[in-house]
Parts: structure tokens; sequence; C-alpha cells
């Protein structure tokens, strides 16, 4: 195991550079013409003679060779110089480590009900197969696969604040923000939530707490019918085992077949495909984001695509790309945990 | 569980009918964009410029809505010749410093913060920002790049400097002079008053100092130096020149003697946070807070519109229907608005060759020839061949209006006596058939329209005029297609787009700033991308303006000192291009705004554009 681990592990910084590549080459695709933009804002450009963009492309060596050019980024990026992002309007490392926590926050609230309503679902349908609950679940589930993201946001939005006052969009209250800015407040782990309670303010917590909600249902609808389909599938599968015909034979409880011998099996598949439906979670909130006005990482991803905001693009890759890595080497440690067979390969 | 919920729904219903104005202490205003800077010198974007003159004053202010006439705010005299302040060659303009006014800091406003102000931003002004307007008047340049080298005596500004940025040393002493003979002695003081002194008579020059116009906003100069921005020495001035914007000193932070002070610009959480200046010379601002929240969805920002949450707000013209005929819900629409600004469809004189956008490039009925617009009759065609009550009507719902060029109603020059380009395809057709000697009839032509991707309403242009121009001859075949806008602006630079949709908002309210942009081929911003043909076409001498070209005209009416013969000029200057339809004028729009009835006192000069002066406004019932 240790040695899958390690072999894993030396892979990591080879792939990472493989992925620096890909970046860089996929941006020097748009041209230097393109690519000045990093260094001088739009509006400023368009006011410019031909001979001054010529010069800053000088300046900031666009005119280098692309070899060159690669090495000076590459250079730049592990000393975490990333450049400056025009639409988060401070340089690009910052402007994603501090949006990093709302988007967390949202994620790490978002799996709970995700993760255990949908396994529940999933095993309750196989169980009651072809029942009116399996039925009524997979119709549930399947009207939460087939709405587009954006629009049942938009409906959770109108109910929930426009109608009820109930969950408001944004991060936090105008008098919550002031208060986690002042002097009193410690900083600690940069979720609001936690850090909240952690400060024995739980007016805040109540506070941070109350504009999640809202976009956490959001997410966790849609996710839901994903898990339950792979649950109930590997539910079904596993319930054609002999094994359990022989559990049952041996005259245990239902109850006991499902949860101690059924379950645990079928989870082998679900725990590849929630791994990788965590790392989903934390890259895939745009729209959430967007609709709930939150001031996560989706969003200043959209926001950087939109506007071609290279340095942002760039950055923002490089630190998906890192989770993505790290997250799939996580899944398939614990896939090697989980199932002998694959460290044995 | 089920009466639970229908509780909850009425406690909630209860709650939110009986509510109180919400955050009674703050103004909430939905933006759709940070600012870029809070530096004057760099500022150059109106969101930027709604924070910056709110939290610093100008030497004077616009008169209510007027657009001309001025009232006193840092200065206690408006100049005029008149009251002795103006010189009548219009050359210099004292202003008398208000005395008892505080910067946020304590710090007393004086005569020095003033002509620190202008001199650091003409030093610190960045090539394409805001400066220009005053460097042009006091110095005869536009750019400090267009005016050292030449002082100094080398050909570009990048001959000044070492590979490493810094000076070459033998460039100093030239470059301290250059600020002792031209910068220092634009501003001068003298016991309480300020005097700029010009280099040429500027009519617009009291407009590019009223309030407003966020490059001409006072700041504290010992405050100023302590932040890092020029320290004030002739010696060094260049090493605060023409930075990135986000190098410069009052990038994220700027105090003024305004009405509201700086609390914060969050850039992660996307608002900016002021509070009420209790200190200010005038009476404070009726309300605490405010808040300019960016929300980029609109169906979240209506939503938090209606709920209370944001108390003003400029919605997207197609919008407007959802907010419209809500008054007893507590939400005011103003529509019609009036804006400086034109649409103007720009003709390419004189295309690239290399354009993938002229087909063939020549008259073979498969492409257009280079200088297809250089034909008076093709750009006549096109004006008429232009649903213009259509476009308003449909397009733009209704909420603007034709100019006849491109100089906006409400502004100096404008008549109404001029005939505006009319939608008339006999017209069109009798235009094209004498163009290019009746050969373009014959053979017909194909060609591309280019739009910015997103900009509905530019699209809808570009179709208009290609399903007309299709009914006119089935042989003018035109395509519509829309790029990136990084693409389009590209393509505008390198003359490859045969058209360009161009829009200007008014900088200052004076035809100057219309009229030299879209038709003077020296200097302005659009006019120089129409062309070498139209560079030749506007430097030739014309027999409407008595044998003067049209670029030296311009020029001519910038200088003109009495108003009335001004005036004139620029009626001039519009007819002239109405006549030769030098482009194609579009649309004036009008603006609108949503805000709920709780906020009072609401009122806006067009100078303002979307933005508001929050210190007006009250919050109650």
């Amino acid at each position: 195991m240790t040695a899958y681990i390690i072999r894993r592990l030396l892979l990591l910084p080879l792939i990472m550079f493989g992925v620096t590549l890909i970046v860089f080459s996929m941006m020097q695709l748009l041209g230097t013409d393109k690519l000045v933009t990093a260094y001088i804002p739009q509006s400023q450009i368009d006011r410019m003679t031909d001979e001054q963009i010529e010069s800053v492309k000088d300046r900031y060596g666009l005119n280098d060779p692309l070899p060159l050019r690669y090495l000076n980024w590459l250079g730049k990026t592990l000393s975490g110089d990333l450049g400056w992002s025009i639409v988060g309007k401070q340089p690009t490392l910052t402007a994603i480590l501090q949006r990093i926590p709302y988007t967390l926050e949202l994620a790490l609230y978002a799996i709970i009900p995700i993760i255990f309503v949908g396994i529940w679902l999933g095993i309750k349908s196989a169980v009651k197969h072809n029942s009116f609950t399996d039925n009524f679940i997979r119709i549930f589930a399947l009207v939460g696969y087939s709405l587009p993201d954006f629009v049942f946001g938009l409906i959770i939005l109108m109910v929930f604040y426009g109608v009820l006052g109930w969950f408001p969009p944004g991060n936090l209250s105008l008098w919550a923000n002031q208060a986690i800015a002042s002097d009193s407040f410690t900083t600690i782990t940069h979720l609001t939530s936690i850090d909240a309670l952690l400060n024995g303010r739980f007016d805040i917590f109540w506070d941070s707490v109350r504009h999640i909600i809202a976009p956490v249902i959001t997410l966790a609808y849609l996710w839901w019918a994903f898990l339950l389909r792979i649950t109930r599938s590997a539910m079904l599968e596993v319930m054609k085992k002999d094994y359990i015909r022989t559990a049952r034979a041996k005259g245990l409880s239902e109850k006991v077949v499902i949860n101690k011998h059924a379950r645990r099996n079928a989870l082998i598949p679900v725990t590849t495909v929630a791994g990788a439906m965590v790392i989903g979670l934390f890259i895939g909130t745009v729209f959430v984001e967007t609709i709930f006005n939150r001031t996560g990482l989706g969003r200043f991803v959209a926001d950087a695509a939109t506007q071609l905001d290279y340095s942002s693009i760039m950055g923002s890759l490089l630190f998906y790309s890192m989770i993505l890595v790290i997250g799939n080497l996580i899944i398939d440690i614990l896939y090697a945990v989980i199932d002998p067979r694959i460290r044995l390969e | 569980m089920k009466k639970i919920l229908v509780v909850l729904f009425v406690l909630s219903a209860l709650v939110l009918s009986f509510a109180e104005i919400p955050n009674p202490d703050t103004i909430i205003k939905r933006e759709i964009g940070e600012p870029q800077t809070l530096d004057p010198a760099y500022a150059y974007d109106t969101a930027s410029g709604e924070v910056i003159f709110n939290i610093a004053d100008n030497l004077i202010a616009y008169d209510g809505k007027a657009l001309n006439e001025f009232v006193p705010m840092l200065s206690t005299v408006v100049p005029t010749v008149e009251n002795g302040y103006m010189s009548e060659d219009g050359l210099t303009y004292t202003f008398v410093i208000r005395e008892g006014v505080e910067f946020h800091n304590g710090n007393a406003l004086t005569p020095e913060d003033v002509e620190y102000s202008f001199e650091r931003n003409m030093l610190a002004s960045q090539f394409g920002g805001p400066t220009w307007m005053y460097l042009e008047p006091l110095t005869g340049y536009q750019f400090l790049e267009q005016s050292v080298p030449p002082f100094v005596g080398v050909g570009e500004w990048s001959d000044l400097f070492n590979e490493d940025g810094s000076l070459k040393e033998e460039y100093r002493e030239d470059m301290i002079a250059f600020y002792e003979e031209v910068i220092d002695p634009a501003v001068e003081v003298n016991g309480n008053e300020v005097t700029f002194n010009l280099e040429i008579p500027y009519g617009p020059f009291l407009n590019v100092l009223a309030h407003f116009s966020a490059w001409s906003v006072i700041i504290d100069k010992e405050w100023s130096i302590e932040q890092g921005a020029w320290d004030g020495n002739p010696d060094g001035w260049w090493k605060w020149h023409n930075l990135r914007t986000e190098d410069t000193t009052f990038y994220d932070n700027l105090m003024g003697t305004g009405p509201y002070e700086l609390v914060e610009w969050d850039r992660t959480t996307q608002q900016v946070i002021m509070v009420r200046n209790d200190n200010y010379w005038r009476e404070p601002a009726p309300v605490k807070n405010v808040v300019l929240k960016t929300i980029t969805e609109w169906s979240t920002a209506k939503t938090a519109f209606e709920a209370g949450d944001i108390d003003i707000m400029t919605p997207d013209q197609q919008y407007m229907s959802q907010l419209r005929g809500r008054e007893d819900e507590g939400i005011i629409t103003v529509e019609g608005l009036t804006t400086i600004s034109t649409d103007v469809i720009g003709f390419i004189w004189g295309i690239n060759p290399d354009s993938k956008y002229i087909g063939s490039g020549r008259l073979d009925g498969e492409g257009i020839p280079t200088n297809f617009f250089a034909d008076e009759n093709v750009r006549k065609g096109f004006q008429h061949a232009f649903s213009y009550d259509a476009y308003i009507e449909n397009v733009l719902e209704g909420q603007a209006i034709q100019p006849a060029s491109a100089l906006p109603k409400g502004l100096l020059g404008y008549s109404d006596e001029i005939d505006k380009p009319s939608f008339d395809l006999n017209a069109a057709t009798n235009y094209f058939r004498r163009a290019f000697n009746g050969q373009l009839w014959n053979r017909g032509f194909k060609m591309t329209l280019v739009y910015n991707s997103g900009n509905d309403a530019r699209q809808a242009a570009m179709e208009i005029l290609r399903d007309n121009l299709a009914q006119i001859n089935p042989r003018f075949q035109v395509e519509v297609r829309g790029v990136q806008w990084p693409d389009y602006v590209a393509s505008r630079r390198s003359y490859t787009n045969p058209t360009n949709f161009f829009s200007w908002l008014a900088d200052y309210p004076d035809p100057h700033n219309f009229i030299s942009t879209y038709y003077n081929s020296d200097s302005g911003y659009y006019a120089a991308y129409m062309g070498d043909s139209y560079a030749r076409f506007a430097s030739l001498p014309q027999p409407e303006f008595g044998g003067v070209s049209l670029n030296d005209y311009i020029m001519m009416a910038l200088e003109e000192t009495n108003t009335q013969k001004r005036g004139m000029m620029y009626e001039k200057i519009s007819k002239f291009a109405v006549d030769h339809a030098i482009n194609l004028p579009v649309d004036q729009v009008l603006a609108r705004k949503a805000y709920r009835d709780w906020l009072k006192g609401w009122e806006r000069n067009p100078m303002q554009g979307n933005s508001d002066y929050f210190y007006i406004l009250s919050k109650e019932e």
C-alpha cells in the first residue's frame, strides 16, 4: 500500500508539469495581441497606438521566444506570482485564495445532504425495487437531474427570498460583514460560519447559515439524482449476489442483510463516484454562486472567462488542475484501501 | 408539519407587510461592476467616478440640472469675464479657495492642495487616461508622451529611459525644466487664490473642472505624499508617470473633503462601503452609510430590490417592463432621462485590403473595394437604408432619439433645423444607382458587417441594414457576424471592419467632445479609425468653411470665445457632416433609473450618467 501511494505521489510533479505546459500553450493560442490585456486594461489599450502596444509587449516579454516565455512564467508561478487579476482587481493568487473559503464553505455544507440523502435514497429505492416508493424517488430525482441549475436556483431564490424572505443572497448581511471585519473578531479558518462559532458569535453563525441554505438546497437537489442512480444500481447488483442469498438463507433479518452485507459492498463504486462528485462540486458552483451572489471561485472563473482575463484564467486553471489531481489521488488511495485488488495490480 | 409550514408562511407574510424601511441608515445601490481605480488621475469609468465624486469635491459644481451654469463648491467663485476671475482672452481662470474646509483626516484645505491635485494628476497621468482634458488646454498637448519628447529633444518618450526603466542621466535637467517651465506655471497659487494659465482658449474648461469630473477632485497634498504619491519635487516626477493602474497611489484608497468617507473597497465581496463625513463643510449627508454592491445577475438584483435590500439601481432597458407601473408596491421608475451621448455607425473610408470582411476586395459582385465608403453615394445609400424609427421603437423600446449628426441634443450647436437622415428606400436606391458610376448597382456587392458579440442592439442594427439592403437590390448581400470584444477592437484598430459601431459618452458637456471625437481625423478618437481616405477629406479646404478644412475649422470652433458664434460654428459642422454623410448617426439613448419610494430627493444632472450623488438622498417613509 505504501509503495502504491509513493508511486502515485512521485507521478504528481510530472502530472503538474504537464498541466502547466497545457495551460500555458492553450493561452498562447490567443496570440500576443490579446495577452497584452493581462498587463494593461482593454479600455486603455483601445486608446493606445500600435507602437505603444508593441512597447508593452516588449516590456513584459511577450515578444520573447515561446520556451523563454514559458520558463519565465513557470518561474513566476512557482514563486507565487500569478500576475494581476483584472477581474479580481488584486494579485491573482490573492484573489483565488480570498474566494476559496466561500466556495469551500458552500461545498462542505452541500456535501453533507448530497451524500447522506443521496445514498439513503439510492438504497431505499433499490430495496423497494419497482415499488411506488422506488418510482417516486426516481421521478423526484429525475426532475432534479433534468432541471437546469440556473432555473432551479432562480426558483429557490424567488421562493425562499423573494416570497418568504428567509434566505437572502450574498455571503453575509451588512452588519455581519462589518462585525467580522472588526478587530474583535478573530479569523481562524476563513470559513465564516465556523469562525463565528469559534468566536462565540452565534448571530453571525446563523446569518452565515441563512445565506448558505438556499444555494445548498439548489446544489443538493441537482446532485441527488446522480448519486442516487449510482447507489441504486450498485445496490441492485449486490442484492443479486450469492452471498446475499446465503445471508438470507442463514435466517438473518432483512435489516442486517441490507445494512451489514449489501450496503457495505455497494458503497465501493459509490465512493469513487462520490469522490469525483466532491471535486466536481468544488469546481462546479459557477451558476449557483452567480444566482445567489456569492463571491466564490466559481463566479470568479466565470467572470475571468467572459472578460478574457488571462492571468485569472491561467491561475484558476492551475488551481483547479491541482484540486483535480490531488483529489483523484486521494480517491485512488481510498479506493485501494477499500478494494485490495486495486493495489495488487 | 403542514400546519407548521402554513404558520411560518403566514408569519413571514405578516412580517413583510408590516416591515419598516429596510436598513434605514444605509443606502444600498446595485452596481453591475466595480470601480477600475480610485485614483483621480487614472479613473475614466463611471463606476470609479461615482465613488470618487462622493468622497472628494471639485472647485465648482453644476447648478442643478444645468450643463453650462455652475455654482461654487471648494471655490467661492465661479470665474467669469464679468466678475473678473476669467480673462477676456479665455486664457486665465482664477478661483478663490473656500476657507474652513477640512479633509476627512482633519487637515485644512489650502490653495496648495488645489495646485498639487492638478499638477500631480498631470504628472502621474496615464496614456489614454482622463487627464488629457486639462493637459490639452494647460500645456497644448493631450499627453506627456506628446509634449515631453519635443521639449527634451528626443524622438519618443521611451528614448528618455534606460532598459531598467530609470531615466537616462543626460535628460534629468531637461525633465526638471519641463516641470518648472510647463507644468508648474500652468497652476499657480497667489494668496488664497489659484490661477489656471491656459495655452489655448478652451470653451469647456469649467466643465472639465466641475463636480462629477472625477479627474478634477481636490486631494490633500500632505496625506497624498504620506501615501507615496508624487512628493512635489521637480526632480523625479517621472517615476510616478503612466504607472500600471493597480500600481498607482490611490488605486484602492482615496481621501477628500466630500460628504462621504471611504471605509472599504472590498474586492472579494465586490462592495464599496462609505460612511458619512460628519465634519462636511456643508450640512452632513442625511444617510449615514452608502454601500455599492455588485450584483451581476439581473434576477438576483431584481429580487433583492423587490425585497427592499437594494434601494436604487439602473436596470438594463430590456428589464424595465418588469418594474414599470408598480408604484403601489413602492417601486419608482424614471425613464427618458437625457444622456449626453451618441451611437454612430462609422463608415471606414479606407478599409484594410487584408480584411476578411470585404470578400474579393473588388467591385465584382463578390466583395467591396477598400474605398467603398469613400463614395458619398454609398454612404448616403446606407444612411437612407436604415430604419431609424423602427430601431428606436423596437430595439431600444422607444428610449432614444435620433440625432442629425454625432452631436447630441442638448449641447451647444445642436439644431432641430438640420435635416436628419431619413429611412427612404427609394432615395437609397437612387444613391446606390449613382455609386461607382452605376457599376455597384449592376454588379452588386458582398460584405460582412461586424458587431461585438453580446451587444444585442448593435446586432439588431446591423441586421436591419442587411435586410433593407437586400430589399433594395438582391445583389446587395450582407452577412452579419458577431465577434468577441477584443477581436472587434483589434480589427477596428487595423481598419479591417468595414463599419464600426461607435458610442461616446460625454467627458464634458461641450460640442468639442463629440465633434472632435467623431470628425477630427487629426485628434478625434473615432475619426482616427476611419482610414486615410477620410483623413484626406477632413484635411481638404472646404467651401462650406470658407476654404478652411474640417479639421482646422473644428479647432477654430474650440478656440472661439464668443458662445453664440461658437454655437453657429458647431451647427455648421453638423450640417456639413449630414450633407456629406460622413457616418451614420443611429441614436442618442435615454437613461433610466429605478428606486424604492422611501428614497427621497433623487435627481440627476445629465453629466452624472448612471452614477448617483448620495449627498442629496435621504431615506424616510
